[in-house]
């Protein structure tokens, strides 16, 4: 609380790291909401961004709780408006639209209702059907503000419903005066999406980013570009239906084209008039003076403008006709360019823009079909944007099956600061917080930014309902290791499953194992099937595994939970870095046990990591070893930190990996993991451990009072 | 683990810090920590006095007893399974002792199977016998919650109204294989007004929450062996019964016991009505014994239920015993001996007081040392001084 007040005041930016399950949102919420009610001049809204759907819930309903103590407490009516913002899918009421099963979908759907063309044409044409909760809410709408209160997404929803509005387009306006805006942090990093929803946020606002480990990875993804062979088969049929529309329309209506042509000599500003429905196209960020430009005239005109994309196409279609890997810079790239077909960087630039605004002109109504064109033009629009921070690997062949020709060009960010640096200069404070941040002054600098305060805090705890131990040998004292070197050593994998085996005879009701890769679990579950473990685990335990289909992992996740629930105890072999490890909670019984078989490194070898590596080395002076550790680390705290959430749950934390008890490790993990583990719990063998976590279980199947109910933290000095 | 048996060796086994707890004094010696923590052990008996509450004084009990493989577990020495039974057999006693007018019953479950080791009875002999009987049996497969818990409902359901109905669990396994959905089954036994609670030898299970949670059982896990007998003992007292239990008058025989001797040359030896199932237990001809005041049946041993006529029999001891459950002796107050000033000679036993603190009896102001305070508590139920008191005026 200190710590925040501090960063509030100072205007400036923070990193907290707090335990999960301990009130890191509600003392968050509460310390903020109360400085706006306090100073409502120098902060005037929060926007709150979490990660999944259901935490943006959990988060109104904090919200809410804070709200209704408020008015409890000084009796009057708050005048607070807070409300939460999802996608179309989550949101639209219009009966047809909502029933679509993807976001996509309802996207274009709703787009082909609601484009700014679509409602001209209704005006002279009423059998062009449109949305009628968007015609009513702009009509009405816009005038008079939502009243306050706090709206989840159901919310929304039913007021919608009520007054007949959009609830996604209300809410999309409304945050514009809202004092709290809960949402995906996509709408603030993504740049495609940020420039439209996020845009015109106060500046004296405060961002708090949840869950936000991996925020560098959600930066790196939102500018990264992945191009198969397979989008560029399908932007030729675009391209082709392009031309085919600018055809029929030249004949029926040139008149058009013209005006566009008009309008891109103008300049792009020009272009934004009726962009609020426009937006399902968009372009990445830009420099500003990109678009006070005009249009280079080299593809003002919509044929030059195909026959430019055509040309750009054959290139990267030419590009992945390669037997050997590539890797190039952007300004390499461009030069290739120019030379073999003549494309210019300066019309590169805005092929992004050009393209959205020939959609537009064409009146296609669906455009969830042009998706890998656009995907085509960003690359191109951000390929020639940015010289530093981007590289391009061209690889002919996936790794694992190097006789199968699959090439792919990865147009990869190697920056994270550059997503999140207009996010920290625009706002006045930054607050990134999450269970597992350590080591804290990493993220300052990867994102590069100066924060004022940085704290890492430790949960006070009733009882020490956490066990951290280190399993460092069997029992017949080898070393176990998921090393490259030893990991696919018999009496190693031996030993991993003794490990299994004996925490499954002990441990009540479920146990979540990670690896560190698909590719290991499956050697190990194999070679313990040949040697007879899997059975004499499946005698105390059901087995389920993770998978990289989806629904299989949902399905084996359900399953797992009614055996836990049931009292017939279950074992979810996992994978680091996988879904289970991201998003699932498995709370008291769901996850008595976590065991972490080795050190989840990421896939060394992979050429855009090592591309990162060397850019973090060469701009951030990180060296290679470091960050590899600490990404390491933090996946696995927050592997094990799946099974505590919240203070009234205990569960075991095994690592199982001698290198997990050097110091370097040890000391990249959450300072609230670290200072449970004694010396006594380190290098153990699989007996100590199972002697330890006995004890454990015992001591916490005690029964147990609540003494504090409320929040508390303590700074770990 | 069976098919691990050098496991079994004492010294491989895992080994425990007991002298961690054992801290030299000044001098070196262990002998105050040692005594420390014998008083500690001495005075851990709670006291949880529920003032006036019904309780449920005639109590029908299904002891459950996990006889999976993880009974062969060696954290209880020898091994659990010896362990558990050995208390029980204490269990069985102290339970008749403290609640003569109860029945009990046992239940082992293994291989995924229950089986009724005991029908439920008054008399503590059999279950005894039947425990000491079971010590060599050998532990295999998993439990079955569903299965026992199933058993003992279909005759604690037939049970009348104003009794209790009880299921005590002692569940060493961490998983159950249950036939189908044991949450239907919890369901029913909520309904049945059956109330289940589990002794956990290992660990807090789920299931087993829910299933106490729901029933309105106790839950609790062991630390040790000496846990383990607390949290038995904690099952002697009769547990409150629920208001919506119903009252009835129960008609009650008292039968006098009649003794011939062998040269009286009218008696004529007859059967023991107890007797005639059990074939194992000798002839049972005997001469003397107690009448049932209704039928005449003839019964060795008291309390029971009359075969022929369903009366219940007990002697007015009996009922006397299990009087003091209503009107608890209230715990002495502890105060140390520094600042006792009164005579330095315990009430009860006239020793002199050595111990750290000594204990008053708030209505009479007696003075007792710690043994005599436990001895009053356990087992007199009622405090001698304030009895010598009343009976001279």
């Amino acid at each position: 609380m200190l710590e925040l007040k501090r960063t509030l005041d100072a205007k400036g930016h923070g990193v907290l790291e707090m335990p999960s399950g301990t009130g890191k949102t509600i003392s968050l919420l509460s310390l903020i909401v109360a400085y706006q009610k306090a100073y409502p001049l120098e902060v005037t809204k929060l926007i709150y961004c979490s990660r999944t759907v259901p935490e943006i819930e959990k988060v109104v309903e904090e919200l809410r709780k804070l709200m209704e103590f408020y008015t409890k407490e000084t009796g009057e009516k708050n005048n607070f408006l807070a409300l939460a913002l999802s996608s179309r899918k989550n949101l639209c009421i219009h009966p047809e639209v909502s029933s679509l099963r993807f976001g996509k979908e309802v996207d274009g759907k709703c787009h082909s209702l609601t484009a700014s063309y679509i409602r001209a044409q209704h005006h002279s044409n009423p059998s062009q059907p449109v949305c009628r909760f968007y015609e009513e809410f702009d009509a009405v709408g816009r005038q008079v503000p939502i009243p306050s209160g706090i709206y989840n997404l159901d919310d929304l929803k039913d007021f919608g419903r009520k007054k007949g509005w959009c609830p996604y387009y209300l809410a999309r306006y409304s945050i514009l005066h809202a004092n709290i805006v809960v949402y995906s942090y996509h709408y603030l990093l993504d740049p495609k999406i940020a420039d439209l929803v996020s845009k015109e946020l106060a500046k004296k606002s405060v961002v708090v980013f949840d869950e936000a480990h991996n925020i560098d990875n959600v930066c790196i993804d939102s500018m990264s570009v992945n191009i198969t062979r397979r989008t560029l088969d399908r932007c030729q049929t675009n391209v082709d239906t392009l031309q085919n529309t600018i055809q029929r329309i030249k004949e029926t209506d040139a008149a058009k084209l013209r005006e566009e042509y008009r309008r891109l000599v103008e300049g792009l500003k020009e272009a934004n008039v009726a962009r609020e429905t426009d937006i399902y196209l968009s372009n990445p960020v830009l420099p500003d003076e990109v678009l006070q430009e005009a249009i280079p005239g080299s593809i003002r005109t919509a044929e030059h403008f195909v026959g430019f994309l055509k040309r750009f196409l054959e290139y990267l279609k030419a590009r992945l006709r390669i037997h050997h890997v590539v890797q190039e810079s952007s300004p390499q790239f461009l030069k290739d360019i120019y030379e073999k077909v003549c494309i210019d960087r300066k019309p590169l630039r805005f092929c992004a823009e050009r393209l959205r605004s020939l959609l537009r002109t064409l009146e296609i109504a669906d455009i969830a079909d042009f998706s890998p064109i656009t995907l085509i033009s960003h690359f191109a629009t951000l390929v020639s944007t940015y010289s530093k921070g981007f590289t391009i690997i061209i690889e002919p062949f996936e790794d694992k099956t190097p006789t199968i020709a699959n090439p792919v060009l990865h147009f990869s960010c190697m920056d994270p600061s550059i997503a999140i640096k207009p996010v920290f200069e625009r706002f006045q404070s930054v607050v990134i917080t999450s269970g597992t941040l350590s080591p804290l002054d990493i993220y300052p600098r990867i994102l590069d930014f100066r924060p004022v305060t940085m704290a890492s805090f430790t949960m006070t705890l009733a009882r020490t309902c956490l066990c951290p131990l280190i399993v460092g040998r069997g029992n017949d004292q080898v070393a176990m290791s998921s090393k490259f070197e030893t990991r696919e050593d018999f009496a190693v994998i031996r030993n991993y499953g003794n490990l299994l085996l004996e925490m499954s005879a002990i441990v009540p009701d479920g146990i979540v194992a990670f690896f560190t890769s698909y590719v290991y679990m499956e050697n190990i579950v194999a070679s313990w099937y040949e040697q007879g473990i899997l059975e004499n685990i499946q005698r105390n335990k059901l087995i389920f595994i993770e998978t990289p289909d989806a629904a299989e992992t949902s399905m084996a996740l359900e399953k797992y939970q009614e055996a836990c629930e049931n009292g017939r105890g279950a074992i979810l072999l996992s994978v680091a870095r996988g879904k289970v490890s991201e998003g699932i909670d498995f709370v008291h019984h769901f996850g008595r046990a976590v065991i972490m078989f080795g050190v989840p490194y990421v896939y060394t070898q992979s050429r855009i990591l090592k591309a990162r590596l060397e850019y973090l080395r060469d701009q951030f002076q990180i060296r290679e070893n470091d960050f590899l550790t600490f990404d390491a680390m933090r996946h696995a705290a927050q592997c094990v930190g799946r099974a505590i959430r919240g203070k009234t749950d205990y569960g075991l934390m095994i690592f199982a990996d001698k290198r997990y008890a050097r110091a370097d490790k040890r000391g990249k993990l959450p300072r609230w993991i670290q200072e449970h583990i004694s010396d006594g719990s380190l290098n153990l063998t699989i007996d100590e451990t199972v002697q330890l976590s006995k004890h454990f279980l015992r001591q916490m199947a005690q029964p147990f009072r609540r003494v504090r109910p409320a929040p508390f933290f303590t700074r770990f000095s | 683990m069976d098919e691990e048996p050098e496991r079994a060796k004492r010294w491989e086994g895992g080994y425990e810090r007991t002298w961690e707890v054992l801290k030299e004094d000044e001098s070196g010696s262990l002998k105050a920590t040692v005594e420390d923590i014998l008083f500690q052990a001495k005075r851990k008996r709670v006291f949880e006095s529920h003032g006036q509450v019904r309780l449920g004084m005639m109590r029908h009990l299904y002891v459950v007893i996990d006889s999976s493989r993880t009974m062969e577990d060696q954290d209880l020495k020898p091994n659990r399974l010896t362990s558990t039974l050995k208390l029980m057999e204490f269990f069985v006693e102290e339970y008749f002792d403290q609640n003569p007018i109860s029945q009990i019953g046992i239940i082992t479950t293994k291989n995924k199977r229950a089986e009724k080791l005991t029908d439920l009875a008054g008399n503590p002999k059999k279950h005894v016998a039947a425990l000491k009987k079971a010590v060599g049996s050998t532990c295999l497969g998993e439990p079955s919650l569903y299965n026992a818990l199933n058993i003992a409902m279909q005759t604690l359901k037939h049970m009348p109204g104003h009794t209790s109905r009880e299921i005590l669990i002692i569940f060493s396994s961490l998983t159950t294989c249950d036939p189908a959905n044991i949450y239907e089954l919890i369901k029913t036994l909520k309904e049945l007004k059956i109330r289940v609670s589990v002794i956990g030898l290992s660990a807090e299970v789920r299931v087993c929450t829910i299933l106490t949670r729901e029933t309105g059982g106790s839950y609790n896990v062991i630390l040790d062996e000496s846990h383990f007998k607390e949290l038995l003992m904690l099952h002697v007292k009769p547990p409150p019964a629920s208001s919506s239990s119903e009252c009835s008058l129960i008609r009650m025989g008292f039968p006098q016991h009649i003794i011939a001797s062998v040269s009286d040359q009218d008696a004529k030896p007859s059967f023991s009505m107890s007797h005639l199932e059990s074939v194992d237990e000798g002839p049972g001809l005997t001469l003397g014994g107690y009448y049932c005041p209704q039928c005449r049946a003839k019964y060795t041993e008291l309390p029971v239920e009359c075969k022929v006529c369903g009366l219940t029999l007990v002697s007015a001891p009996h009922l006397a015993r299990s009087f003091h459950h209503l009107f608890p002796l209230d715990a002495f107050q502890e105060s140390p001996l520094e600042e006792h000033t009164g005579d330095r000679f315990c009430q009860a036993c006239q020793g002199e007081l050595k111990d750290k603190s000594v204990f008053t009896c708030p209505a009479c102001s007696s003075v007792f040392c710690t043994e005599c305070d436990l001895f009053i508590h356990d087992t007199l139920h009622c405090c001698p001084a304030c009895i010598h008191t009343q009976g001279a005026s």
